[in-house]
């Protein structure tokens, strides 16, 4: 059973296409990572799963029950940390936790204590929430998503106000529950974060889906997976032309005695560019390799899709 | 009993209100002035009869009513409308609780706060007023705090059901604050008006039977017949009357306001519920 899958997802707001005909399938265990540029359609899709908005077309399941018809049962067995929420000012962290065990009214015990330890606010726990900093209130809002051991955790934008040292604890205990077989599906408009934990990633612009793919996979297919650039103290065509005999060697560019050769993918395809070149009988004086992160990618993809549309 | 969670959650929150504790003050000291007044001073404020616990349940309606009117406002007008502009909503949707338990969690919540403040309230002021009299009539005064606690939990599901329609705090404020003068402080000119213009610009000796219906419907209204229904020898001994008498319609008699109460109790909801079921958050 695929524990979220979206079948031809359509939300128009008015005139506006939010989420356009987004078809996904995230499978159980997994940590998928929901990518996109702020306003792509990420929230609206997971306001969707929700059932805090309705789709115009289209389906969304949530483990294997459908995300409108029967969102209480989805409900039930998931744990969410929402978007642009607000805690209870008025009300004790202790108590948003306590709320969120009576609501799910779930079957084993929950220890309080132990999950407001794990998520690092136990010492506040007693304070009221309008006095937390942003950061401790996502702490909390994780600890709520939690109780009851939830099959799927859906997270928007988890790292949002943060410190890299709350992000990294964010990342350990997403890591902790995935080992004890929860799904992870969390959202980010920020590739690092997604790269280092995610085992599939799908990225979302404009409300259309432009790649779903392993972490590795993305890397792979695209064209500009390194740069090399290299310094000769001159170029001949029969030296390019080795160069362009390579098959993962995607283009091959001089200006003046500078080369610059990008490379599908990465590894040691790059050294046996610079062998063939000294083979050829070229000089080199300085090479730099480039390797396109993912963040480039992201963009590729992002600003591509909309230069095409706009 | 999902709703009961919320509505734990709920009071928990919404008795923390400032503005609430601090309308709960000036009622008690205004409620304990009335009662004081209305034992020593029975000259300007007793009864026919000198004062008595049905004159002083009847005398203290009108401010009980609007203190219950007033706090429901404040306690209530943001219940939905505030969580959904601030984005608690989505915590609380998160869980599994239907918008119908949260709505009825939400008018109950709230409600039990208004029942708090009232109880202080009240009993502050018929503590001194009774101590004054040196008497109580128990079934009496049961039987004015039971109409009372249905009152209060009629204009909490007014206002929560109003609150229930938007996702904005202003609409909400607008709402609520709307509802009050039209129906608190307008009602009761507006027939008076149509009947002043049908009539030709000048009211009649006998005013038609119809205004005495209309007049009936704000909440209020409803609360002071149904009490002069459920307490027809106080009533009566303390000279409280709705209008009713000498007009010859089914509904003119005081148990009207029962029907008026059980209407602003379904109706708003049914509104309120049919409006947050079908938002998009």
């Amino acid at each position: 059973m695929a524990a979220i899958e979206l079948t031809g997802l359509t939300k128009r707001f008015d005139d506006v296409v939010a989420v356009d005909d987004l078809d996904l399938t995230i499978e159980e265990g997994e940590i998928f990572g929901f990518l996109g540029p702020n306003g792509a359609g990420k929230s609206t899709t997971i306001d969707i799963l929700l059932d805090f908005i309705r789709p115009t077309e289209g389906t969304a399941t949530v483990v294997g029950h459908d995300a409108q018809a029967d969102s209480l049962a989805v409900r039930q067995r998931i744990g969410v940390l929402p978007d642009a929420y607000h805690t209870y000012d008025r009300l004790t962290g202790r108590q948003h936790v306590e709320f969120v065990v009576e609501s799910k009214a779930t079957e084993t015990e929950t220890d309080v204590d132990a999950l407001l330890e794990r998520v690092g606010i136990l010492d506040a726990a007693d304070r009221k929430s309008g006095g937390y900093s942003k950061g401790m209130r996502q702490r909390l809002v994780l600890a709520m998503a939690l109780v009851g051991d939830p099959d799927l955790l859906i997270l928007d934008e988890p790292s949002t106000g943060l410190d890299p040292n709350g992000a990294r604890e964010m990342r350990e205990i997403i890591q902790q529950e995935n080992e004890r077989g929860t799904t992870v599906f969390f959202s980010s408009h920020i590739m690092e974060q997604v790269e280092a934990i995610c085992d599939r990633v799908a990225i979302i612009n404009r409300g259309r889906l432009v790649a779903v793919d392993t972490v590795d996979g993305l890397r792979n297919s695209t064209e500009i997976g390194t740069t090399l650039h290299v310094s000769t103290a001159g170029v001949d065509d029969a030296a390019l032309e080795t160069v362009r005999g390579f098959d993962d060697v995607t283009s091959v560019s001089v200006d003046g005695d500078l080369l610059r050769v990008t490379l599908r993918g990465g590894g040691a395809l790059k050294f046996d560019v610079l062998k063939a070149l000294d083979s050829a009988g070229v000089s080199i004086e300085d090479f730099d390799v480039e390797e396109s992160s993912l963040e480039d990618l992201f963009v590729r993809y992002t600003t591509d899709e909309q230069e095409v549309r706009a | 009993m999902s709703w009961l969670a919320v509505a734990k959650k709920d009071f928990r929150d919404a008795v923390q209100s400032r503005a609430l504790w601090a309308l709960l003050g000036v009622f008690v000291v205004v409620s304990t002035l009335m009662s004081y007044a209305y034992v020593e001073l029975p000259e300007f404020f007793g009864g026919p009869t000198g004062p008595s616990v049905a004159g002083l349940i009847f005398f203290m309606a009108g401010s009980v009513s609007l203190f219950i009117t007033l706090t429901a406002i404040v306690v209530c007008y943001k219940a939905i409308a505030g969580e959904r502009e601030l984005g608690s909503i989505k915590l609380l949707l998160a869980l599994p609780h239907t918008r119908g338990e949260v709505l009825l969690g939400k008018v109950l919540g709230r409600a039990a706060v208004l029942v708090v403040a009232a109880a202080i309230g009240l009993g502050v002021g018929f503590g001194v007023g009774f101590a004054l009299l040196g008497t109580i009539e128990v079934v009496s005064l049961v039987l004015f705090l039971l109409v009372t606690l249905l009152f209060t939990g009629v204009f909490a599901a007014i206002i929560v059901s109003l609150s229930a329609t938007t996702g904005s705090t202003a609409r909400a404020t607008t709402l609520a604050l709307g509802f009050f003068v039209v129906f608190e402080l307008l009602w009761d000119f507006a027939p008076l008006a149509v009947v002043y213009v049908v009539n030709g610009f000048s009211l009649p000796q006998q005013m038609p039977d119809w205004v005495f219906l209309v007049s009936q419907l704000p909440p209020t209204s409803a609360y002071f017949s149904t009490l002069v229904a459920v307490l027809p020898e106080s009533a009566s001994a303390a000279g409280a009357s709705t209008g009713a008498e000498g007009i010859d319609a089914v509904y003119a008699t005081p148990e009207i306001g029962l029907v008026v109460l059980a209407f602003w109790l379904v109706v708003p909801l049914a509104v309120g519920y049919h409006r947050f079921t079908t938002a998009d958050l």
